[in-house]
């Protein structure tokens, strides 16, 4: 794909995901704006192997999006990728939709996981690499953390057993972009270093912009080592809009209607696209 | 019952590839065995319960039939959300071994204790909940368990559990009555159904003929089967090693309400305590008023047979 076609993607996803909230009247915006393009590198540029026409092909690789309030950005990209109709984005969280805040492996196809509660993804993963390391298919399994997400104990079990099994089948993606609900990761946990943090649970560490896609491409498709890996994915919470990037305050919220002007005019949304999505609901 | 569980998931292993045995770092000397027969079938993933439960869960969602062993206490109170929302909101294929169930685990006292483990996991959707009562029907529980398509929870002891003196069928929903009787019914879950023998045997001198019931599968309930069991029995007791409140008492009063069975039921067990006392698990159910002597005191005070 030619990179304008590829930025022209991303700038959808992301007018996607307003959308969605927008008809929903609520989402975690900024935490799905943090991921775009390390879903799109996942997604689209021969990272993961998927078949959105057998969703349960069994030598599949498996995603599974353990933060898990990034479903807007996930169910963007897997309606992009095939799994479903863009239609279906306009019902999130409204009754009788698919889309919940949070992803429901149940009732959607393409996703491997019921995730929400957060801490509970790499495990979940490490199990699925465990499972393909004992079929020898090759597959692989890639899981997406929140930084935050990582002051949860059961994450350091997980990582704990994949380095001791060696699943380098294994890569978890870290979505780093230093904000939580209530503060900087730093300032409520203390962290400042992941790097030092995951290789001494024993894991493969590197480091790339989690907005340039080449960069997580590659970092994601490298030539696996002994141990699994983790890409430290350095993002911005609201990539994408300017009032929202690295603002705490937007961790659940929309835009009122002045903010709203704004929101439409970076992300390149018209009036009759906010119309519009409404009357899908 | 745990070296009737080794040697059911020794053959269910050999013979299924998908079959995995996961622990957390417990277990014994017939576990070892287990991992030197079947090397890549076997996984000590570490004092870790969370993980040990989420694991299992994404095994099964790749095709394989993980059975996750840990204390009953650490599985069901550790692990809690992960069972909730790994295993049981996704309906996968994990079969969850808890030994030390009830007061099992007696010297080591209240931490080790599962006496609240029917309750919470009676209460999360899709989970079949076993309790069997002796060493044959844990390795009935196990095949039961590979053959049910879902997840399933087996609560187990290890003191070395008696055989029942005959022949009781074992099937998933089916009370099975392991001594007739008619002046009153004692339902029992897992090994304590022999303390209600020898209570019976006590209470026969006094010319009162007990029923006896063991209850080994504790979800999904059949609510009619249960009170059926009773034989119509008006005089209903419960008895566990656990709280009766969230227990085997709550799941038969709750059958015979749904039914509309009149009875007088009395709940023999703990009473919203923990368990005190330390011992043989025989020495911890004498403190808490659950051997055969207390319980036949207690069933002979509400039938008024001391006056």
């Amino acid at each position: 794909m030619q990179t304008s076609d590829r930025d022209a993607a991303i700038r959808q996803i992301r007018k996607d995901v307003f959308l969605s909230a927008w008809t929903a009247g609520a989402g975690h915006l900024a935490s799905a704006y943090s991921v775009v393009e390390v879903l799109y590198a996942l997604y689209f540029m021969d990272v993961l192997r998927y078949r959105p026409q057998e969703p349960g092909w069994p030598e599949r690789d498996r995603f599974v999006l353990s933060k898990g309030h990034a479903s807007l950005a996930y169910y963007s990209v897997l309606s992009l990728a095939g799994y479903f109709g863009q239609d279906l984005l306009h019902t999130f969280a409204q009754p009788h939709s698919r889309l919940g805040g949070e992803p429901n492996m149940l009732e959607l196809p393409g996703v491997e996981a019921t995730t929400g509660s957060l801490g509970h993804g790499l495990s979940y993963a490490a199990g699925t690499a465990l499972s393909q390391e004992l079929d020898g298919n090759g597959a692989r399994t890639f899981v997406l953390l929140g930084d935050g997400e990582c002051q949860e104990g059961s994450t350091w079990e997980a990582a704990m057993a994949a380095a001791k099994l060696g699943l380098n089948n294994l890569t978890a993606i870290l979505d780093c972009n230093c904000l939580q609900k209530l503060g900087t990761v730093k300032d409520v946990a203390g962290i400042d270093n992941w790097p030092a943090r995951w290789q001494a649970f024993g894991w493969d560490v590197t480091e790339a912009d989690g907005h340039d896609p080449d960069a997580v491409k590659d970092a994601l498709n490298a030539t696996p080592g002994e141990a699994p890996r983790i890409l430290i994915a350095h993002t911005v919470k609201g990539k994408g809009v300017s009032i929202m990037e690295n603002k705490v305050d937007w961790h659940y919220r929309l835009p009122n209607p002045k903010q709203l002007k704004k929101f439409m005019e970076e992300l390149g949304i018209s009036e009759e696209e906010l119309t519009a999505c409404k009357r899908h609901s | 019952m745990q070296t009737a569980f080794l040697t059911a998931i020794s053959e269910l292993a050999a013979a299924d590839q998908n079959v995995l045995f996961m622990t957390a770092d417990n277990g014994t000397d017939y576990d070892i065995l287990f991992s030197r027969n079947y090397p890549e079938q076997y996984f000590n993933l570490g004092i870790a319960e969370n993980n040990l439960v989420g694991m299992a869960a994404g095994c099964a969602s790749a095709g394989k039939i993980p059975f996750v062993m840990s204390g009953s206490a650490f599985l069901a109170f550790r692990s809690c959300e992960q069972i909730r929302d790994d295993v049981c909101l996704q309906n996968r294929n994990v079969k969850l071994v808890g030994f030390g169930a009830g007061f099992s685990i007696a010297r080591l006292g209240p931490t080790h204790h599962a006496t609240e483990d029917i309750g919470v996991l009676c209460a999360m959707p899709n989970l079949t909940v076993l309790s069997p009562a002796t060493p044959k029907e844990v390795a009935q529980a196990v095949r039961a368990a590979y053959e049910t398509d879902g997840p399933v929870y087996i609560r187990m002891e290890m003191n070395g559990e008696p055989e029942f003196e005959r022949e009781v069928p074992f099937a998933i929903g089916e009370p099975a009555e392991i001594a007739d009787g008619h002046d009153a019914v004692v339902y029992t879950t897992g090994s304590i159904w022999a303390e209600a023998m020898a209570a019976r045997e006590i209470l026969a001198e006094k010319g009162c003929s007990l029923r006896i019931v063991n209850v080994k599968t504790l979800k999904p309930m059949d609510e009619t089967k249960l009170a059926a069991a009773g034989n119509r029995i008006s005089r209903v007791f419960t008895l566990e090693e656990h709280n009766v409140g969230c227990g085997l008492g709550m799941l038969v009063r709750n059958a015979y309400s749904k039914v509309g069975a009149c009875a007088s039921i009395t709940n023999i067990g703990l009473d919203d305590c923990f368990a005190g006392g330390y011992g043989t698990q025989a020495e911890v159910r004498a403190q808490n008023g659950l051997d055969a002597n207390s319980v036949a005191q207690a069933i002979a005070e509400k039938l008024g047979l001391n006056t």
